[in-house]
């Protein structure tokens, strides 16, 4: 299972903080954001930094495992 | 004693934090605070409340890797940061910055790289609450 995150304006535009994805091997991140981001359009849109067990990740085709921890997220305002 | 990196509902106390920094060194001859706090106008709207959302246990690890940062790259004897995610009031503290060092100017360079990464590296989002509705704040410079 893999669990996906959402905060502050993303979390806003998908109604949800958190969802569950079915695992399968050799699932991509870019698999997931392209399954979300059809369904959720309008959130992906302002989707800034993306973060794998929360380390951010710039290289969509990594390869995730059973159980990571994906959070999409807009630019931070926080201070 | 408290912790020198903290994410808390609570508010803090800018003392005892100072105190806390100078007790980790005698040698301290120069520190640098800063406190950000909620103003009740922005963006040319009236503002009554700012409520912030946190990735936590991200935004923890990155603020304590900047503490980490920050002592290394400006030679600091020490530094704390504390931010609140909680929703403010007007007026009310957001975040406790501090940076000390042998000479002061240490101590200045490195709290306002240390505000200017924050904002720039930490997951922490806000959104002011006016009568006009609420609305997620976009970063500024």
């Amino acid at each position: 299972m893999i669990k996906v995150l959402f905060f502050g304006p993303v979390a806003d535009r998908v109604q949800t903080h958190e969802m569950q994805m079915d695992f399968s091997p050799g699932m991509t991140l870019h698999n997931v954001i392209a399954h979300l981001g059809i369904q959720h359009p309008g959130a992906f849109s302002i989707v800034s930094l993306i973060a794998v067990n929360q380390n951010q990740v710039h290289d969509k085709q990594m390869a995730l495992q059973d159980n990571d921890e994906i959070a999409f997220m807009a630019k931070f305002s926080g201070g | 004693m408290l912790e020198p990196v903290r994410i808390q509902q609570e508010d803090f106390s800018q003392n005892e934090e100072v105190e806390a920094l100078k007790a980790s060194s005698k040698r301290m001859g120069g520190i640098a605070t800063f406190i950000g706090c909620a103003r009740d106008f922005s963006e040319g709207r009236e503002v009554s409340q700012i409520g912030f959302e946190a990735y936590g246990s991200m935004a923890l690890a990155e603020m304590n890797k900047l503490r980490s940062e920050v002592i290394e790259k400006f030679g600091l004897l020490d530094a704390r940061i504390v931010h609140r995610v909680t929703t403010v009031q007007a007026g009310d503290n957001i975040v406790f910055i501090a940076a000390g060092a042998e000479h002061r100017a240490a101590a200045f360079d490195a709290c306002r790289w240390m505000i200017d990464e924050l904002k720039q590296r930490v997951p922490i989002w806000k959104k002011e609450i006016t009568p006009q509705g609420d609305a997620w704040v976009t970063p500024h410079p």
